[in-house]
């Protein structure tokens, strides 16, 4: 497991040639062990509350843990306030609807500072940075700072941040079905969209939507046939609907689904092409 | 770090549940007079949003402030969003926010 990553990774390498860590945890739960080496260095979407609620780990290291990941980088969008610029480096505070946390960013070059001077109280900004944890209180330490233009990354970064908590709560919990929820709250009947977020859990999107994701599958198993697959151009509608035995608007309805779930896409007009075709 | 007063995403639809307290959402000004906006939530009811300054138009604005009532905000921060914006995805943001992923927000 670990001769293979040894190449381009250094530091697992190095531990494990160490102290094996791979024989040590091989007992409870291997793919546990590696999502955690892997997590280790990865870049977590997070919200100011839930670097508020992270637990602090047991070991030396004084690590964040979230949905049982070690948290060392994140990824934050929130609104600049109270800057205060000085010679060596930046400090400010990200509120982010959720909470607020104290950043900074010092400089390395003298062109950091002409950026720091792009830093205004008030605006949007999308942060990356290192998450620090000195005597129980949690600031940013942060490497890259890029302003929002697109509000859309707003709503985006959010949703992010509901996916890998999603990703990571559900890896972690035993039972594959059942959901890892972290407050109180119950799984309300309203939410549709949690139908999407987990297929494969969910029973009631399949009760009311099986015709129609009958549909879906059939046009996917058509357009996944090594003789569609070959064509460049996709499949043409009439094409479709014909070898299926359905009618054009019931296709058109699963197309469109398709479309907007990212698994089929238009190539020319009505011909239309599986994503996986290549 | 302080969470102590957060602002809830919410559309519409949301805002009787936080009356006095601090809230954002995202409308869609429509109107303007007597310093007061009319203008469209993310699910399409008719919001009053008090305390703005002259917004374009037909812009996305981000408004943060506290809910007065079931249908007007006292603003304390507005964000202009400009005039493209996806006020469904916002608006599905708003449910999972105050549903099954609270924890992650409040």
């Amino acid at each position: 497991m670990y001769s293979s990553s040894s190449q381009f990774d250094g530091n697992a390498a190095f531990s494990g040639g160490g102290f094996m860590p791979s024989q040590a945890t091989q007992g409870t739960d291997p793919s546990l062990g590696f999502s955690k080496n892997r997590d280790a260095q990865s870049l977590l979407p997070l919200t100011v509350k839930q670097i508020y609620d992270a637990i602090q780990s047991s070991d030396d290291k004084a690590n964040l843990i979230v949905d049982g990941v070690d948290v060392n980088n994140v990824t934050l969008i929130g609104r600049v306030c109270n800057k205060a610029g000085r010679v060596t480096d930046v400090t400010f505070v990200l509120d982010d609807g959720t909470g607020k946390i104290e950043c900074n960013k010092w400089f390395q070059e003298a062109a950091d500072s002409n950026e720091a001077e792009s830093i205004l109280d008030g605006m949007y900004a999308r942060l990356h940075g290192h998450l620090k944890n000195f005597q129980g209180k949690r600031t940013l330490n942060v490497f890259y700072f890029r302003p929002v233009t697109d509000f859309n990354e707003v709503a985006s970064h959010f949703i992010d941040c509901i996916h890998v908590h999603l990703y990571n709560s559900r890896i972690r919990s035993s039972v594959p079905n059942q959901q890892h929820v972290m407050n109180s709250t119950p799984i309300t009947p309203t939410m549709g969209y949690q139908a999407k977020v987990i297929p494969p859990t969910n029973q009631f999107s399949d009760q009311h939507a099986i015709g129609q994701k009958g549909t879906e599958n059939m046009v996917l198993d058509f357009l996944h046939l090594p003789a569609n697959r070959s064509r460049n151009e996709g499949v043409r509608r009439d094409l479709i609907a014909q070898h299926l035995e359905i009618s054009l608007d019931k296709l058109m309805l699963a197309i469109k689904n398709l479309i907007d779930e990212g698994a089929v896409y238009e190539t020319i007009a009505d011909h239309y092409k599986s994503i996986i075709n290549g | 770090m302080d969470t102590s007063n957060p602002a809830v995403f919410v559309n519409a639809q949301l805002i009787p549940n936080f009356i006095g307290k601090r809230i954002r959402t995202v409308v869609q000004v429509n109107q303007f007079g007597g310093g007061i906006a009319t203008a469209k939530s993310t699910d399409d009811s008719q919001l009053t949003i008090k305390g703005l300054p002259q917004v374009p138009i037909m812009n996305f604005i981000e408004v943060i402030g506290i809910a007065e009532s079931s249908n007007s905000i006292d603003a304390e921060i507005w964000t202009d969003f400009g005039n493209t914006f996806d006020t469904n995805s916002f608006n599905q943001l708003c449910q999972l926010a105050n549903g099954e992923f609270k924890g992650l927000f409040l």
